[in-house]
């Protein structure tokens, strides 16, 4: 589960992204590594493209000292660009996603939206 | 991930790998070969020799990025492999808050630099244009050259073989459609280059970039040749851009969102020594997006000067401008 702290969809380019995740119904010894990304997704007529601004890959040691009994939280200031856009033949999409690999090869994934900037259409 | 997938993957992993076990075997029996053992040269060291080394080489580079490709796609996550390509090294587990720095102060936008190293004459900034016609002539050129040259070199046999009595009518039957397509490929290209002598270059030179929504910039665009304009209008546009995979091909789609007139000239008459000189102001709407390039999509901005003239066809050039985001935004990256 992610929750971003605050709960405002919108925020602004520079803004700092607070939130906060946790695992429940699984066995916290199975989880090989976490990994909590801030990104942008392009979506429509053309090739979807990624860019990641935060990245943080959790396995081993820095795995290990984890409490999942309590909510992992992350801060992470907001990059200028680029903004949320919904024009007509693509669309750029915020979110946070985390994903947890398991020890069976079991990968899940949530993810949460938000916008970056005023912007969501095309001028 | 599917039976299917997991399949595939490992069928192209494989595949390369095989590619590449075959590069680097065949490359160390062909140099142990050649340069240990003299008894045996299968190759002398020629042309032959590097031709085979290159092959094997090229076999074992493109085994290795392939399956390396292959394997990443597998065993990393979207955002992991965008990452490593950032930072080209697998990042270490952080423990910090802000592991990953920002790449750049304006990441996603287009480089300003490109189009503020020419200065202008009257205003800060002449900007670089885009001029599609202009690759397609020089492309033109070259093919017009190439076909001739060779032409000739056939026509020159053929008319060797006739002076000594013997009529090589094979290649004088392949000659006939040659020199057709000779004649009308250097006619074309001849009447692309006289137009565009005939117009005239166009420049244009703005107050200030990176633009900022909701400022205004002062605009002077120089029509130059010698002929009789009928109408001449700039427009500022926003184009978005795709580019996507249609089974095997590789397409891209453009569509204009944006598209406003700010200046425009009637009937003129342009000559050597006198171009048209138009001076206007514009803006750039306070809620615009910004522009913006990915690897496969693109949001573009540019002033688009159209015109119309006697005796010549309609010409349209592009000079791309960048915009950064708005009001806030902008403070940021003045203070970055």
């Amino acid at each position: 589960m992610i929750r971003l702290i605050g709960l405002q969809p919108t925020y602004m380019p520079g803004q700092t992204i607070e939130f906060e995740y946790r695992v429940a119904n699984i066995d916290r010894g199975s989880i090989v590594a976490v990994e909590c990304s801030v990104c942008w997704v392009t979506e429509g007529k053309g090739t979807e493209d990624l860019g990641v601004h935060f990245f943080q890959r959790l396995a081993g040691d820095s795995l290990a000292a984890i409490d999942w009994s309590i909510a992992q939280k992350i801060a992470c200031p907001l990059p200028i660009s680029p903004v949320s856009y919904e024009g007509k033949l693509l669309k750029i999409s915020w979110c946070v996603r985390v994903r947890f690999f398991l020890g069976d090869g079991t990968e899940l994934m949530a993810q949460q939206p938000f916008y970056l900037g005023m912007l969501t259409r095309e001028v | 991930m599917s039976g299917w997938w997991f399949i595939g993957s490992l069928g192209e992993a494989l595949f390369f790998a095989i590619v590449f076990l075959i590069g680097v075997f065949l490359s160390a029996i062909l140099i142990s070969w050649q340069l240990m053992s003299q008894s045996t040269q299968p190759l002398k060291v020629g042309y032959g020799f590097w031709l085979f080394l290159g092959v094997c080489l090229s076999f074992a580079v493109l085994g290795i990025v392939g399956f390396w490709y292959r394997v990443l796609k597998v065993v990393t996550s979207d955002e992991h492999r965008e990452v490593i390509g950032k930072r080209g090294i697998i990042p270490e587990p952080l423990s910090g808050s802000h592991p990953m720095k920002k790449p750049t102060p304006v990441p996603s936008i287009p480089d300003v630099r490109r189009f503020t190293d020419s200065p202008g004459a009257r205003l800060a900034y002449r900007l670089p244009s885009q001029i599609p016609e202009n690759g397609a002539l020089v492309a033109l050129g070259i093919f017009a050259m190439a076909w001739s040259a060779m032409i000739a070199v056939f026509v020159v046999m053929a008319a060797d073989a006739y002076l000594r009595s013997s009529v090589p009518w094979q290649l004088v039957f392949l000659l006939i459609p040659g020199i057709y397509v000779a004649i009308r490929s250097a006619r074309l290209f001849f009447r692309s280059f006289i137009r565009t002598l005939g117009i005239g270059s166009t420049t244009v030179e703005i107050e200030d970039l990176p633009l900022i929504p909701g400022r205004e910039y002062r605009l002077e665009v120089v029509q130059y040749g010698r002929l009789v304009i009928k109408k001449i209008a700039v427009r500022l546009e926003c184009q978005e851009e795709s580019t996507y995979h249609f089974g095997t091909d590789l397409r891209t789609e453009r569509q204009t969102v944006f598209s406003q007139e700010i200046a425009s000239h009637g009937r003129d008459r342009i000559d050597w020594g006198y171009p048209l000189r138009l001076e206007c102001s514009f803006c750039v709407p306070e809620d615009a997006m910004h522009s913006f390039q990915s690897k496969h999509n693109a949001i573009h901005w540019k002033i688009v000067v159209d015109g119309e003239a006697n005796r010549w066809p309609s010409y349209s050039r592009s000079f791309p401008v960048v915009v950064y985001p708005s009001s806030r935004s902008s403070q940021a990256i003045v203070a970055s």
